[in-house]
């Protein structure tokens, strides 16, 4: 692979490099493309102290040799550790980065131009570096750490790409959304290589990478040619930040739906291909790896760079024909990603804005009506099927902004979990509270408690947040001590004959008497009844009932209570 | 770059606007209406008991089922039928011969009426054999989607759908008649459901606290 690309690298461009890039000597850098390292130890070349050797042999040289030559280096290079000095080629790199990186952007080769002959060599494994590079720091370690990723995985170019998408992120994020829910060994795979990738960047973290791309920013605003990779790029920052930071499962999915959202509106052209590739997988990556807008516009700027820096290179022919489709499909992507951030489940959602099926516009009809979307099948079945996905995926919106905690997980999967856990806390609360009740109204008398109670609840407008349901664990404890006795001794005085109000009186009575005793242990024991609710009551219940003649009398055995408990 | 700036500001919007409607606590005639219901229930509750003859002290266990019950059959009469949920609730508890005194101080004299109704629709799904399809349709879907594909992205695919499908079926387990539910009103109702819920929960608290707090004093 390397030879031939480098071959195809060379014919291509061995004209067109100098002209366009700042540094002659990093064009001649093209010809060592395919070699996944060679790439960033040219870029580091110009500015490495050592390297500044290697750069003189490179400049003017285009032949293998040279390559060669370089790719010797590049084992030295990898095993540097981070050299400060290079991070001072930021605006070397980033432009040749840009160049070259631009290719990230477009996974499927553009047809016959250079770009696509770097974006074939890009593909394996360079690509990640050329984002490294952009941070600088990263590159070195980030690369070093590549090699060894690499050779664990098949030599998939796409999950290379999108490993290396990954690493940009923020690693901190990263784990989380690759790693919960059960995964195939596939997808595991990539975690692993994933995680692996952004190792070394969790030292300096997303928010770094991200200010030196922004910093990159300007210098490229002024390469910036071409508005149509712009808008691929912002297109693809749609989609990424709309539609889905999602776990790992679903990247496959929301991978899938930006394409086939993309590119649903029809494969027009290679260019509409690859911007909905390049879109879908910046949306997968982006998606699974940060649910951070700016790293997505970092990368989206950055692309949007790179893509002017290939511009830049030569291909004025190609260019206008790309801005063209990559400007359509963003303005597709966008209503599409606005109107179905939460289902991954849809995925042909390609003109969502524009053709939108009419279920809910004919209420009075009994059928519902369900226009095709342009590029999609027209087949009944789907038809119906989309036309339920779509309205499930309303209802998982209602649902999202009713289980706290899930407006900005979107995936079916996801979301499920999120609510049968909400669900099944509410039903624990339920649960706990009749218990805390029980125990609190020994013979279910609420009135006097109603009546009170409802000036309390009435008085009580604090948020109760469902949620605050653990500052609430200490209360019921509290309770638990005291009605044991309180349901002891209530038998006991029922059967004196009293009123139910003179009962609820020495109830009363006896709960402070108790409760006064109780309050000093009960800060120490919550901790202890968290599960065990149920058996201490029962226990204390029956330890209690040897205890009820002397409660009689008002007197605690607080001693005897600590011990049973 | 403005593109990009707008998404920030939907999201941030998006997240406060579901914070807040998560956050929003349940509407206080709601929460009334509950709170009427279940002291009506506890009260028969505490009747029943206290006129039986066995004068068994109920255990805490015991209360706590009875309170529990009531509040769950206040919430669902709240619904008067409306929702699949409190129905098929209602029907759950009515099942318990136990507890026909209770529902029917809870509910009145419209309580045979709805467990009619809500029998017979149960029992034409069941006839239907809708429960029946889904389950089947569950294990064949599984057993489909099982078979070997080699495309990592097919493999994904199928993967989250089978997730999707586990956790649907937790959520009708979870959702009182959710089983016989298609997956469309089975949100609809796990909506609605969350919805009394959080009612239910916020009263009940409320009331222990206040019961607790009275207590103390």
């Amino acid at each position: 692979m390397d030879l031939g690309d480098k071959d195809k690298v060379e014919h291509e461009k061995s004209s067109e490099d100098p002209s366009n890039f700042h540094h002659s000597g990093i064009s001649s850098n093209w010809h060592f493309e395919s070699a996944n390292l060679a790439n960033t130890s040219t870029g580091l070349v110009p500015t490495g102290n050592s390297m500044s050797v290697c750069k003189e042999d490179l400049v003017g040289s285009s032949s293998c040799s040279s390559a060669s030559m370089v790719e010797s280096f590049c084992p030295s290079l990898w095993e540097q550790p981070t050299n400060p000095n290079t991070l001072g080629f930021c605006d070397i790199n980033v432009q040749t980065t840009a160049s070259t990186s631009g290719a990230l952007g477009f996974r499927k080769g553009l047809p016959g131009s250079f770009r696509a002959g770097i974006e074939k060599n890009l593909d394996h494994g360079w690509n990640p570096q050329g984002i490294m590079m952009k941070g600088g720091m990263f590159l070195p370690t980030a690369a070093a750490m590549l090699p060894q990723s690499l050779s664990q995985f098949p030599a998939d170019a796409a999950f290379i790409e999108r490993a290396a998408r990954f690493s940009c992120f923020d690693s901190g994020n990263f784990s989380d959304m690759m790693n919960p829910i059960n995964m195939p060994d596939s997808i595991s795979l990539y975690t692993k290589g994933a995680r692996m990738m952004p190792g070394p960047q969790a030292i300096l973290g997303g928010n770094k990478f991200r200010s030196v791309a922004e910093e990159d920013q300007p210098q490229r605003n002024e390469q910036e040619t071409v508005g149509g990779s712009k808008t691929v790029s912002m297109s693809i920052d749609h989609v990424a930040t709309e539609g889905n930071p999602q776990k790992n499962e679903s990247p496959r999915r929301s991978h899938d739906e930006a394409k086939l959202g993309v590119g649903g509106s029809g494969n027009e052209s290679d260019e509409a291909e690859f911007s909905g590739g390049g879109a879908e997988e910046e949306a997968s990556i982006l998606v699974c790896a940060g649910r951070q807008p700016s790293p997505n516009k970092g990368i989206g700027l950055k692309k949007r760079k790179r893509g002017g820096q290939d511009t830049e290179l030569d291909h004025t022919k190609g260019v206008p024909e790309q801005p063209g489709e990559p400007a359509k499909h963003s303005s597709e992507i966008q209503p599409k990603v606005d109107q179905s951030p939460c289902s991954t489940a849809n995925k042909p959602n390609g003109k969502n804005g524009k053709q939108g099926s009419q279920t809910s516009e004919n209420p009075k009809e009994d059928y519902i009506h369900v226009r095709a979307r342009r590029g999609q099948a027209t087949n009944s079945h789907s038809l119906a099927e989309r036309v339920r996905r779509e309205k499930i995926s309303e209802r998982m919106k209602f649902l999202q902004d009713l289980v706290p905690g899930c407006s900005k997980v979107t995936g079916k999967a996801v979301m499920l979990d999120e609510i049968i856990n909400y669900v099944q806390s509410l039903q624990r609360q339920v649960e706990f509270l009749s218990m805390k009740l029980a125990t609190v109204n020994p013979r279910l008398d609420f009135n006097i408690e109603g009546l009170l109670a409802k000036d309390i609840l009435q008085s009580r407008a604090g948020p109760s947040s469902t949620l605050g349901f653990t500052p609430d664990m200490a209360t019921p404890y509290t309770g638990m001590l005291q009605p044991p006795q309180s349901g002891l001794i209530q038998p006991g005085l029922s059967g004196l004959g009293n009123s139910s109000d003179a009962l609820q009186r020495t109830i009363n009575s006896q709960l402070t008497a108790l409760g006064g005793g109780f309050k000093e242990p009960n800060p120490q024991l919550p901790n202890m009844w968290d599960d065990e609710l149920n058996n201490v009551v029962q226990m204390s219940l029956g330890a209690g009932a040897l205890i009820s003649s002397q409660e009689l009398s008002g007197s605690l055995p607080l001693g005897h209570m600590k011990v049973e408990l | 770059m403005g593109g990009e700036e707008d998404d920030d500001d939907e999201d941030e919007e998006d997240a406060l606007v579901g914070v807040v409607i998560s956050r929003m606590p349940p509407p206080s005639s709601i929460k009334k209406e509950f709170l009427k219901k279940w002291l009506v229930g506890l009260k028969a509750l505490s009747n029943s008991r206290s006129s039986s003859t066995s004068k068994k002290e109920m255990s805490v266990l015991e209360r706590k089922k009875a309170i529990k019950l009531s509040a769950d059959v206040a919430m669902a009469s709240l619904k008067n039928g409306t929702t699949s949920w409190s129905r098929a609730l209602i029907q759950n508890a009515s099942k318990d011969g136990n507890n026909r005194t209770l529902l029917k101080s809870m509910l009145g004299s419209e309580y045979d009426k709805k467990l009619r109704i809500g029998s017979t629709t149960t029992s034409i799904m069941c006839s239907k054999g809708i429960r029946n399809t889904t389950v089947l349709r569950r294990s064949c879907g599984l057993r489909r989607a099982r078979k070997i594909s080699k495309d990592q992205r097919v493999r994904a695919g199928l993967m989250a759908k089978r997730l999707v499908k586990k956790r649907t079926q937790v959520l009708r387990s979870l959702v009182p008649g959710g089983e016989y539910m298609d997956e469309y009103s089975l949100f609809e109702e796990t909506l609605d459901y969350i919805m009394s819920l959080r009612a239910q929960v916020d009263v009940m608290r409320r009331l222990a606290n206040a019961s607790a707090f009275s207590s103390k004093s």
